[in-house]
C-alpha cells in the first residue's frame, strides 16, 4: 500500500484551497519533492497543474479532464493510490472541489511533436546557409543551417587516413589492408573517396556488415530460448536471405513486403517470413492457447517498433500512456495476424545458396547418421553381451534393463555418477567409445537437419486451408480470458482513423498480411521511410537524429533535425527506397566527412555536449563482431566463404557437457575463422566476446547497442584466445618482413608508427606487439 | 554508500541514466541469493503438514481445479503423499524443520521464513526466468543487475555482481539467468568458477613470459596515453585505459580474495569442503563470504539445473540436494554470524516454485510435481526478523491462504533491504520505464525486523 502524501510542508498559502484537504490524507512519499513518482509532485496547486510526465494532474474546473481523477477513480491504471482505492465519499469530495475552481486555459492541447509525426513529411527545401563552399550535398545545407543559427563552425575535413577507415569499417566491417590505404593516400583522382565508397558497396562484404544490423532488430536467433533451447536448423536462410537483398540492393519497401507478406504479396519469398517468428519460442509451454497469444503479441510489438518506430507493445494491456494508440489499436492491428501460423515450409534452395552442395552434404550426413547408427547398435550390443557374462544374468534382468537405459545418459560425467561400474578399466573404454559413436550420430543427423530445404516460415490458418480466420477481441489487461470488443483489421487509428482495413483478395490466402504490408511498405504511412533513413544515419553517425530509433513517440527523443529527416525520407522514397542511394548520399556528404575534432571544441561541447548540431564527426567503438573480423582479418586468417549453415565456437568443456537437452558439437577450425555473422546465434550459449562488447542478448529487439567499458573487455582482449592465437599468426605474417615494425602498424592502424611508438614496440616480440595493438584505443575506436 | 561508484564499469551511456543511489537507508550491503533450481517442497521442509498422513495413498480431486500446473499429469488420477520426513523444532523461535535439514534446523533463529510465496508460471525455464528477473520471459535484467545498476560497486578490484552456476548443469537459458537485459552490459553478473580460473581470461596467458606480459603492459599504457592526450575531450579513451589498470588489478586482487586453500582447517570443514558431496555447493558458498567480505553486492549460487524437481521420488531426490547443500548453507550463515557481516548481508534460500501434496496415482515411490500456489523460502540476517515465519498454507500444503506473497514482493522486499524502493528502481526501455518487480511489489512487512 502506498499512502498519499501528507501536505504539511510550506504550503502556508495553499491551506485555504478546498481540495488540499483531500489529498493531504496518506499520501505518502510517492509524489512529492524533486524524484517524485512519475514526475508528479503534489507539492503545491502550481505543481498539480504542470503535471508529471503523463502530463498535468489537475485540470481546474474540469474533473472530467484531470488525470488525478481518472487514475483514482481506475479509468487510468494503475489505479492511484497504488494498491488501494479512495472511498466513493473522498472521489466525490475531490470531484466537487477540481469542478468548483475556476477554470483556466485548456491545457489538452496535443504535442507539436505529433502534429509533425503524424503528418507525412511534405515537401522540404534545404535551407539557405552562408559557408556554401562547406556543403557538398542538401544534408550538409540543414546541418550547416543548424549550426549557423548557434554561430558554430563545423570541423574540418579529416585526413584520407581516417575517411578511408571509417568507410571501410563503416560498409566492410573489417579494415583496409595496407596496400589499399597507401594507394587510396597516394590517389590524385578528386573522385577517390566517392569511388572507394561505390567499390565498398559493391563488396559482398557490405551485405556481410550491414546484414548483422538487421537481425540485430528483428531479435534474430537460431534457436527457441527457453528450456529446450531447441535449435532452429535451417533459420540461417534466412540471414542469408537478409545478407543478399542487402548486396541486390533490394528495395526496402520490398524487404518488408517480403517479410510481412512474402507468401501473398508481388514479391514472393517465404524464407522472409521468418520475420514472424524469431521471438523466444517456449516449445514445452503448459498454455498452447497462451503460447500462441504470446506469439501475436510479440508479432504486434515488434511490427510496430521496427517498421514503424512506434512502441506498439505498450497498448497491450490499456492505452498507450504517452502515444496516440488506443488499447483497441492495438487489436485491430493483431487483427492482421489471426490467420497466421507458424510452419516449416519446403522450399528448394535457390542458386545463391548453392542447392547442389547443399543437397549432397544432406545425403552425406544423413548416410553417415545412419552407418554410424548401425556401429552404436553394434556397440551397445557388445556391452549388453558383456553385461551379461559378467554379471551371469539372462536377457530379460531388471539389471540388464537398468544398465542399458544408463547407456543413454547424457554424457560419461554423469554416467559415472550413477553407474560405478563405468569407472572400471575394463568397461571405461568400450563405454567412452560407445558414447562416441552414439555422439557422432547426433552430430551427423544436426548437420544434416540444417541442409535440410525448409524454410522456417508461417502459413495461413485461413480459407482454404481452413474454414475461417479467428476473431480477434480486444483483451483487456491483455489477459487472454477477459474477451472484450471484437475487432476487424486495421491501421494505427491517430494517422489511418478507425474504420477497418481494406482486404484485398491474396489468392489463395486471407490477404490480412498484405493489406498491412501494403501500408507498412509504402509512403501511406509517415513512419516507414523516416525511421528507416534515421536507421541509416545511425549506423553511420553512432546516433540518429532521433536518438530513439525504435521509438519516434513522445517518450522518445525529439528528432535534432526534422527538416533534414524529413527531405532525407522523401529521397529515400524518390530514389526508389534504395539504400545504397542513402549510403552514397550520407558518406559524400561535408557532414559526414568531418574531423571528431573541431577547432572550436571547447566552447562547442559547453554548448552542445552531445554533438546533436553535428559540429564534428562522433566516435565509434568497434562492434563486438567488426573487432572479432577485423583481428582475423589482421592476421591474415579470416575465412571469407559466405553463407550456408551456422558455425559453432569452441566453448569450455564444462560448459559444453553442462545443456541438458543439447550437445555442443564445435565447427572445425577453419571454419571457426569466418565472419561472425556465421556463427550460430543460439540463445543459451552466447558467443563470449559478444557478450562481453555488448552484442545484443537476442531476445528482445535491439535497436542500438550501448558501448559500455567493463575490464572483463581488458582481459578478453588481453588474455584471450582469438588476441593471442591471432597474434602469433601476425607475428607469422610480418616474418621477413623489411621493416616489420612499420608494417605491423600499416597492418592494424593503417599508418607508420611514431618514433615514439616505434621505441616502444621494438622491445616487444611481434606477436606482443600485436596484442599490444589489438588493445590500442586507436584500433578499438573509429575517429 | 550513498553514491554509486563506476569503478568495474564506467560509460557515459549508463552514466546518464544514473539516479542518487540509495533510496532510503540500507539494511544489507550485500546479498547472497541461493538458487535452489527445480523446486523445495514446501512440505518437505519447512511447512508440516500432519493432515496429509491421514490422506496418504487417498485419491486426490482435481475435477475444480480449472488451471493446474502441469495439466498432463494432474489429468490422470493422483494420491495424496505424507512427508517421509519427521519434523521437529528447533532453537529458541521453536520453529519447525524437518530431518531433510539438520544444519539449516540449528540456524532456525536467524531464518526469516515465508510459507506463502506464489508465482506465475509453473514450467521451469518461465519460473526460473521469474525468480532471476521478475518475468516469466527472457530479456530482462537479473535482480542482480538491478540491484548493481542501482547501487553501484562497492569495491574497487572485483566484480560488483557475481553468479556461480554449478557447471554440472547450469541453468536454463544460462547467462541469461544474470544478465543485464536492456541494461547497459556492465551490470550483468560476472560468472565465478571454483577452479583455478575463476574469471575467464583473467590469468595471462602461461605461454607469455612474464616480463614480456609487463613489457606489453606498458606499451600499451604509453601509446593509449599520447593517442588519448591528444583527444582530450573524448572521455571513453581514458575510461578505457582506467579499465585496463582495473583488469590489472583484478587479476591480483581475484586470486587473493579467492584462495580457499589458505583458509583455516576447520573452516573447510564446515563448509564440507572435505566431503565431495559437500564440497561444490560448500566452496562456492565460502567464496560467496569471502566476496561479500571483499565488498561484492550481490552473489547468486544455483544448484545444478532442476537439482530439485523430485517428480520421481520425493525422497531420494531431497535427501541427495540437501546433503549437498544444507550443510554448507548453515556454515556460511554461521560463518558470517560469527564475523559480524550477517546484521549486513541478506541471504536468501528460495527455488522458483513450490510442489504438491500429491503424485500421480500410478507411481510406484512417491513424488512431487510443481506448484506455483505455494513455496517456502527463507531471508536470514539484511536486517530480517530472524526466527520469524509469516504466511499459511490450506491444510494439505496446496495452496498459500493467510499472507500470500509474490515472487515480486520477495524481490521488493530484498531491494528494499538493500536501501532500494522497487517502483523507484526504473529504467526506460521500449516505450516505458521498466522495473523488476513490473507494477510494484508488496514489502514482505512482517519479516522485516
Amino acid at each position: 500500500m502506498r499512502f498519499w502524501l501528507v501536505l504539511t510542508i510550506g504550503c502556508a498559502g495553499l491551506a485555504q484551497e478546498p481540495l488540499l484537504p483531500l489529498l493531504g490524507k496518506q499520501c505518502g512519499a510517492c509524489h512529492t519533492g524533486k524524484q517524485a513518482m512519475g514526475g508528479l509532485s503534489m507539492d503545491s496547486i502550481e505543481a498539480l497543474k504542470q503535471g508529471g510526465k503523463h502530463g498535468p494532474a489537475l485540470r481546474p474546473g474540469v474533473s472530467a479532464e484531470s488525470l488525478l481523477l481518472r487514475y483514482v477513480t481506475g479509468e487510468k491504471t494503475p489505479r492511484m493510490p497504488l494498491g488501494g482505492e479512495l472511498d466513493a465519499k473522498a472521489v466525490a469530495e475531490l470531484r466537487a472541489a477540481i469542478d468548483s475552481m475556476p477554470k483556466g486555459e485548456s491545457l489538452s492541447k496535443r504535442d507539436a511533436h505529433f502534429e509533425w509525426l503524424l503528418k507525412k513529411p511534405g515537401a522540404v527545401v534545404a535551407p539557405v546557409v552562408n559557408q556554401r563552399s562547406w556543403v557538398r550535398n542538401p544534408i550538409d545545407a540543414f546541418v550547416l543551417a543548424g549550426l549557423e543559427k548557434q554561430g558554430m563552425k563545423p570541423a574540418s575535413e579529416a585526413s584520407r587516413r581516417v575517411l578511408l577507415r571509417r568507410i571501410y569499417f563503416d560498409l566492410t566491417g573489417v579494415p583496409p589492408s595496407p596496400e589499399e590505404m597507401r594507394k587510396f593516400e597516394a590517389d590524385a583522382d578528386p573522385l577517390a573517396y566517392e569511388k572507394a565508397i561505390d567499390r565498398l558497396l559493391a563488396d559482398p562484404r557490405y551485405g556481410e556488415r550491414w546484414g548483422r544490423h538487421w537481425p540485430d532488430l528483428v531479435r534474430y536467433a537460431e534457436s527457441d530460448g527457453f528450456a529446450i533451447d531447441g535449435e532452429r536448423p535451417t533459420a540461417w536462410r534466412y540471414r542469408d536471405y537478409v545478407i543478399r537483398s542487402h548486396n541486390e540492393d533490394k528495395p526496402y519497401n520490398v524487404f518488408v513486403q517480403e517479410q510481412l507478406a512474402g507468401d501473398e504479396g508481388p514479391s514472393r519469398n517465404l524464407v522472409a517470413l521468418g520475420f514472424y517468428r524469431f521471438a523466444p519460442w517456449e516449445a514445452d509451454a503448459n498454455s498452447k492457447k497462451q503460447l500462441r497469444q504470446d506469439f501475436l503479441n510479440d508479432v504486434t510489438g515488434t511490427v510496430g517498433s521496427v517498421f514503424l518506430g512506434m512502441t506498439t507493445g505498450c497498448a497491450q494491456c490499456h492505452d498507450h500512456k504517452y502515444d496516440p494508440i488506443p488499447h483497441k489499436d492495438y487489436y485491430r492491428l493483431q487483427a492482421f495476424f489471426a490467420g497466421t501460423a507458424i510452419a516449416d515450409l519446403p522450399v528448394d534452395f535457390n542458386e545463391a545458396e548453392r542447392p547442389k552442395e547443399m543437397r549432397r552434404r544432406f545425403r552425406e550426413h544423413e548416410d553417415a547418421a545412419e552407418l554410424g547408427q548401425a556401429q552404436a547398435d553394434r556397440q551397445k550390443e557388445a556391452l549388453k553381451l558383456r553385461y551379461m557374462s559378467s554379471m551371469k544374468v539372462a536377457k530379460d534382468d531388471e539389471g540388464l534393463k537398468k544398465f542399458l537405459g544408463q547407456l543413454n545418459t547424457r554424457n560419461l560425467f554423469f554416467l559415472e555418477q550413477d553407474l560405478p561400474l563405468a569407472k572400471e578399466p575394463e568397461w571405461r573404454e568400450p563405454i567412452r567409445v560407445y558414447f562416441e559413436t552414439r555422439d557422432g550420430v547426433q552430430r551427423e543427423r544436426e548437420l544434416a537437419r540444417r541442409h535440410q530445404a525448409l524454410a522456417y516460415s508461417i502459413r495461413d490458418v485461413s480459407p482454404p486451408a481452413a474454414p475461417e480466420v479467428p476473431e480477434t477481441y480486444v483483451l483487456s489487461g491483455g489477459d487472454l480470458n477477459a474477451r472484450g470488443e471484437k475487432v476487424k483489421a486495421g491501421f494505427l487509428s491517430c494517422v489511418a482513423g478507425n474504420e477497418p482495413a481494406e482486404i484485398p483478395f491474396a489468392g489463395g490466402s486471407n490477404g490480412l498480411r498484405l493489406a498491412l504490408s501494403d501500408w507498412v511498405a509504402s509512403e501511406k504511412n509517415p513512419f516507414t521511410a523516416r525511421v528507416m533513413v534515421n536507421r541509416i544515419w545511425q549506423r553511420h553517425w553512432g546516433e540518429g537524429l532521433v536518438r530513439t530509433p525504435s521509438d519516434f513517440g513522445k517518450n522518445g527523443d525529439v528528432p535534432s533535425h526534422p527538416e533534414l529527416l524529413d527531405w532525407m525520407a522523401n529521397e529515400f522514397v524518390a530514389k526508389g527506397w534504395s539504400m545504397k542511394a542513402m549510403h552514397r548520399l550520407m558518406l559524400s556528404s561535408a557532414t559526414y566527412r568531418q574531423a571528431s575534432i573541431n577547432a572550436e571544441q571547447k566552447d562547442y561541447a559547453a554548448k552542445d555536449p552531445t554533438n546533436r548540431l553535428l559540429w564534428r564527426m562522433n566516435w565509434q567503438r568497434l562492434d563486438a563482431e567488426v573487432l572479432r573480423d577485423s583481428i582475423l582479418s589482421i592476421g591474415g586468417r579470416l575465412n571469407l566463404e559466405m553463407g550456408g549453415p551456422p558455425v559453432l565456437f569452441s566453448v569450455p568443456d564444462d560448459v559444453a557437457q553442462g545443456f541438458e537437452f543439447f550437445k555442443w558439437f564445435p565447427s572445425s577450425e577453419e571454419q571457426q575463422r569466418r565472419r561472425s555473422i556465421y556463427l550460430i546465434q543460439r540463445r543459451s550459449v552466447l558467443l563470449p566476446m559478444a557478450e562481453t562488447f555488448d552484442a545484443p542478448n537476442l531476445s528482445t529487439s535491439c535497436a542500438r547497442r550501448l558501448t559500455t567499458i567493463v575490464a572483463p573487455q581488458a582481459l578478453t582482449l588481453l588474455n584471450g584466445t582469438l588476441t593471442r592465437t591471432e597474434a602469433k599468426h601476425f607475428e607469422a605474417r610480418l616474418a621477413g618482413a623489411k621493416d616489420a615494425i612499420g608494417e605491423a602498424f600499416w597492418l592494424v592502424l593503417g599508418r607508420g608508427p611514431t618514433a615514439d611508438e616505434r621505441r616502444m614496440s621494438e622491445k616487444l616480440s611481434l606477436a606482443s606487439l600485436g596484442v599490444v595493438l589489438f588493445n590500442l584505443n586507436e584500433f578499438l575506436y573509429v575517429e | 554508500m550513498n553514491r554509486r561508484q563506476f569503478t568495474f564499469g564506467l560509460s557515459a551511456a549508463a552514466l546518464s541514466h544514473l539516479e542518487a543511489g540509495t533510496h532510503h537507508a540500507a539494511k544489507a550491503d550485500a546479498c547472497i541469493f541461493l538458487a535452489m533450481l527445480g523446486g523445495v517442497s514446501q512440505i518437505d521442509t519447512f511447512d508440516p503438514k500432519p493432515k496429509l498422513v491421514d490422506l496418504d495413498g487417498k485419491i486426490m480431486d482435481w475435477s475444480k481445479e480449472k488451471k493446474t500446473d502441469q495439466p498432463n499429469l494432474f489429468a490422470k488420477p493422483r494420491k495424496f503423499v505424507a512427508s517421509p520426513f519427521k519434523f521437529q523444532k528447533y532453537g529458541q523461535s521453536g520453529r519447525e524443520v524437518s530431518e531433510l535439514l539438520p544444519h539449516t534446523a540449528k540456524m532456525v533463529d536467524e531464518l526469516a521464513v515465508c510459507r506463502s510465496v506464489q508465482s506465475d508460471n509453473g514450467n521451469h525455464p518461465a519460473a526460473v526466468f521469474q525468480m532471476n528477473t521478475g518475468f516469466i520471459i527472457p530479456g530482462n535484467p537479473s535482480m542482480g543487475a538491478w540491484v548493481t545498476y542501482g547501487l553501484g560497486t562497492g569495491n574497487q578490484n572485483l566484480p560488483a555482481f557475481v553468479a556461480m552456476p554449478d557447471f554440472r548443469s547450469i541453468p536454463f537459458s544460462g547467462a541469461q539467468q544474470w544478465g543485464s537485459g536492456y541494461l547497459p552490459a556492465e551490470f550483468q553478473g560476472t560468472v565465478l568458477r571454483a577452479t583455478s580460473e575463476p574469471i575467464r581470461d583473467l590469468a595471462s596467458p602461461g605461454n607469455v613470459a612474464p616480463e614480456a606480459i609487463k613489457a606489453e603492459r606498458e606499451a600499451l599504457r604509453g601509446m593509449n596515453g599520447s593517442f588519448a592526450a591528444l583527444r582530450a575531450d573524448y572521455p571513453d579513451l581514458r575510461a578505457r585505459m582506467d579499465s585496463y589498470e582495473l583488469a590489472y588489478r583484478m587479476q591480483l586482487e581475484v586470486p587473493r580474495v579467492l584462495s580457499i586453500e589458505a583458509e583455516p582447517e576447520q573452516v573447510k570443514e564446515a563448509y564440507g569442503l572435505n566431503d565431495p558431496v559437500t564440497a561444490s555447493f560448500g566452496r562456492r558458498c565460502l567464496m560467496a563470504r569471502k566476496l561479500v567480505e571483499a565488498g561484492v553486492r550481490f552473489v547468486e549460487i544455483f544448484t545444478p539445473s532442476q537439482s530439485w524437481d523430485a517428480h520421481g521420488d520425493i525422497r531420494k531426490n531431497h535427501e541427495k540436494n540437501a546433503r549437498e547443500t544444507d550443510k554448507p548453507i548453515a556454515a556460511l550463515l554461521a560463518d558470517l554470524k560469527q564475523r559480524g557481516m550477517l546484521k549486513k548481508t541478506l541471504v536468501v534460500y528460495m527455488g522458483e516454485f513450490g510442489r504438491t501434496p500429491d503424485t500421480p496415482a500410478e507411481q510406484k515411490t512417491p513424488g512431487r510435481d510443481h506448484n506455483t500456489r505455494c513455496q517456502s523460502m527463507w531471508f536470514a540476517g539484511g536486517g530480517m526478523k530472524g526466527g520469524s515465519t509469516i504466511g499459511t498454507t490450506d491444510e494439505i500444503g496446496h495452496k498459500a491462504v493467510e499472507n500470500v506473497y509474490h515472487m515480486h514482493d520477495v524481490h521488493a522486499t530484498i531491494l528494499n533491504q538493500m536501501g532500494l524502493s522497487d517502483m523507484r528502481l526504473t529504467y526506460y526501455f521500449g516505450g516505458r520505464n521498466r522495473r523488476l518487480t513490473d507494477l510494484g511489489g508488496r514489502l514482505i512487512q512482517e519479516l522485516i525486523g
